[in-house]
């Protein structure tokens, strides 16, 4: 028998300043070694759940908190946190925000570093985790120039030096792609035969499969379900949906229909009528030349050296087209381009009857981004809605607020609303700017179902209205969901763009 | 592992640069000894290998020299070369320091940095603090680009001009994000120990070579001719 490595009783907490308590009553026993995935919608209490066990709660984040939490016989309320940091190791969601230094091997020796270990030991630890992690590529490189599944890898290479025996993963999954959540089930898998003990918060479920010992569903602050792993993983769809989680297994024909290769068949047909938008001359680099004072722009002689290289694409008006592809081969920087973004790409766009180019492609075009944070600048969503437009026009304004149903805020400060309001702030300010080709920029990273099933539903009503839309997105039950065609991109080049033929109805 | 200069070398000179920058060159000497440190970084620069950046910092001090001396004389009066004189003035004054900032802060890592603090008996929260922040210039230029990229996205017209309204637009989410980052930031370094009260151990090793006194040798003594020529001479 096992003994408990982590035990909660009956611990409540309420983040201060909040009215509601966010967790009420939980009870947890975890035993040593023990893979535990901590599973529910959005704001049910799991961050907090992993946030007690690491002790930011009470010391990072006050609130008010009763009951017990004993980490390997460690108090959490009396051990200051820098000696919870050898014991309780840390993986966040957002990559971005998880470093402390500059390079790679600083940031792994940041840990042990802090903890005062001996330099020869930190050494031998660092080339420990650089062979177990197969690092040694990444050694030696700016944090700021990785791609998110590295950083993603150093964050866990970071808390493995530090050699904790307990690994708590806060939503890691949320910013990758297929093939480095792959990876990052690798790291876990190993972390798992080295004993240690894991408790996983995660949206994404299908990836965990066969890695689980036991699944807690939380529900509002409370935990209502439990399962063995493997009896989890044998739960119906419908019983799942039910629960509003994302599925459990993916269907590869979701990212990769069978339907035949339609791309180049919309090019032969007449260019007039506005029936299509026509993509033309898309080249870019994101690999200077040496240049002194004045840079020479790409054109499509460079061929394999380009991160973008379309140099024609048709995709038919009033449709939801998924871009898909791995981290790094340029779905973003293909939306960046398509709306003139990127100013050394000369790309054009033909549509209605138009030719865009430059600057005017942002007339047409509008890019909602994966941080919408950096895209709400005023201090109420209606005069963000206002911003937009040429002519002001509050009618108009209201109009498309009620169609988001965002009307009731009308007034409120766009910084003090939920994540998926914001969303839709952005998405109305488009609307404002009456942009004809909506571009969305993984807009379901670290979404709950119920959330994702939201943002399909919008994608799909906002094509209906007859604006195009190309979202790019990591999320296989997205694309299911709403899009009408699927456009691959592998190496800055269009492999396919197939149709989808039958969408997945999962209406809320 | 390669180490150039010791960070405690880099830190000295950014100190003595700032020092011969908020002092005015009036004499031929002292315009010499103000040129010879501006120099000192260029070097350092073609030294690391950023060829570039040497040249573009060399031409600019050039050109504002060669504009200041030779084009535009203490006579000089119009719209324009008023301008001129402003900017070159400027750039005479500043760039030695603006330089020598931009080298350090490009060569020296975090490590490297908190390890000489450590050395130098500087309390662990002042060199915690400088890290930070250190660590925050390439963030906050981040997201200040996809700022700068929504706002373009919104059409120039924004704010209709109003150099208040797009200081404000620019500003606040800037902040909000930047917040929100150090935020998530902090927990993650305290979660791994930052701030405890162990002494905090480097794999870096310090230690000053040659090069490094001759370096801070040198600046002494020009800073040290600099202010004795133009105070006592």
């Amino acid at each position: 028998m096992k003994k408990n490595i982590i035990s909660m009783e009956h611990v409540s907490f309420c983040y201060k300043g909040a009215k509601k308590g966010l967790l009420s009553d939980v009870s947890l026993q975890v035993k040593e070694g023990e893979v535990l995935l901590l599973c529910g919608s959005s704001g049910s209490g799991k961050t907090t759940l992993i946030r007690m066990m690491n002790g930011l709660i009470p010391h990072y984040y006050p609130g008010e908190m009763t009951g017990e939490v004993r980490v390997k016989d460690y108090d959490i309320r009396t051990t200051p946190l820098y000696e919870l940091a050898g014991v309780v190791g840390t993986v966040f969601q957002n990559p971005r925000s998880q470093f402390f230094a500059v390079d790679t091997d600083e940031e792994i020796v940041f840990g042990p570093e802090n903890i005062g270990l001996d330099p020869e030991e930190i050494k031998r630890r660092e080339r420990d985790v650089t062979e177990e992690f197969h690092l040694q590529k990444l050694l030696g490189r700016s944090l700021f120039a990785l791609s998110g599944g590295e950083k993603q890898k150093i964050a866990c290479a970071g808390v493995s030096a530090l050699l904790p025996d307990i690994i708590l993963l806060d939503e890691p999954s949320s910013n990758l792609d297929l093939r480095s959540i792959q990876k990052l089930r690798c790291v876990i898998e190993k972390w798992k035969r080295q004993g240690k003990t894991i408790v996983i918060c995660e949206h994404r479920l299908w990836y965990l499969k066969g890695l689980l010992d036991r699944v807690i569903y939380m529900e509002k602050g409370k935990m209502t379900k439990q399962w063995k792993g493997d009896v989890f993983y044998t739960l119906s769809g419908e019983k799942i949906r039910d629960l509003m989680l994302r599925p459990l297994e993916l269907n590869p024909e979701w990212m990769d229909p069978k339907g035949e290769n339609v791309q180049g068949a919309f090019g032969k047909e007449k260019r007039e009528g506005g029936k299509y938008i026509h993509f033309k001359n898309y080249f870019f680099t994101y690999k200077r030349h040496p240049y002194l004072f004045w840079k020479k722009r790409p054109g499509g002689m460079e061929g394999k050296s380009l991160q973008l290289n379309i140099p024609d694409l048709s995709i038919p008006v009033g449709s939801v087209v998924g871009v898909v592809g791995p981290n790094g081969t340029g779905k973003s920087t293909f939306l960046r381009c398509v709306c003139g973004l990127e100013r050394d790409c000369r790309g054009e766009i033909e549509a209605y009857g138009n030719t865009y180019r430059g600057r005017r492609r942002m007339g047409l075009s509008y890019l909602v981004m994966q941080d919408v944070n950096h895209q709400l600048f005023t201090d109420s969503v209606a005069s963000e809605v206002m911003l937009s437009m040429k002519e002001k026009d509050e009618g108009c304004c209201e109009h498309i607020l009620s169609n988001l149903g965002l009307l009731e805020y009308k007034k409120k400060h766009p910084m003090a609303l939920s994540g998926g309001q914001k969303q839709r702030v952005a998405i109305a300010s488009a609307l404002a700017a009456k942009a004809k080709l909506l571009l969305f920029d993984e807009p379901t990273s670290g979404l709950d179902f119920a959330h994702m099933v939201k943002v399909g539903n919008l994608l799909e009503k906002i094509a209906k209205e007859g604006r195009t839309v190309l979202v790019s997105t990591h999320d296989p039950e997205l694309i299911a969901m709403c899009c009408d065609y699927v456009l691959s991109i592998e190496n800055g080049q269009v492999s396919s763009l197939k149709k989808v033929e039958n969408k997945l109805q999962w209406k809320q | 592992m390669k180490r150039n200069l010791d960070p405690r070398a880099k830190l000295y000179m950014l100190f003595v640069v700032s020092i011969i920058v908020m002092l005015s060159a009036t004499t031929p000497l002292l315009w010499c000894i103000r040129t010879m440190i501006t120099m000192i970084p260029i070097m350092l620069l073609i030294k690391e290998k950023r060829y570039a950046w040497a040249l573009r910092f060399f031409v600019l001090y050039a050109l504002a020299m060669i504009l200041t001396f030779f084009v535009l004389g203490s006579g000089s009066t119009g719209m324009w070369k008023a301008f001129l004189t402003g900017y070159c003035g400027i750039i005479l004054q500043f760039s030695p320091a603006f330089i020598t900032a931009w080298y350090v802060i490009r060569t020296m890592k975090v490590d490297e940095f908190m390890s000489a603090m450590q050395k130098m008996h500087v309390p662990d929260s002042i060199t915690i603090s400088l890290a930070v922040v250190m660590r925050f210039f390439p963030t906050i230029k981040e997201e200040y680009g996809c700022i700068r990229a929504a706002m373009k996205m919104r059409g120039s017209s924004l704010a209709g001009g109003n150099v208040w309204k797009m200081m404000e637009y620019r500003l606040i989410p800037l902040l909000f994000s930047c917040v929100s980052i150090g935020d998530e930031l902090s927990a993650a370094a305290i979660t791994r120990g930052l701030g405890g009260k162990v002494k905090r151990t480097s794999v870096v090793v310090l230690e000053m070579k040659s090069i490094d006194y001759l370096l801070m040798l040198f600046l002494t003594g020009a800073a040290a001719v600099f202010v004795f020529v133009k105070y006592w001479v």
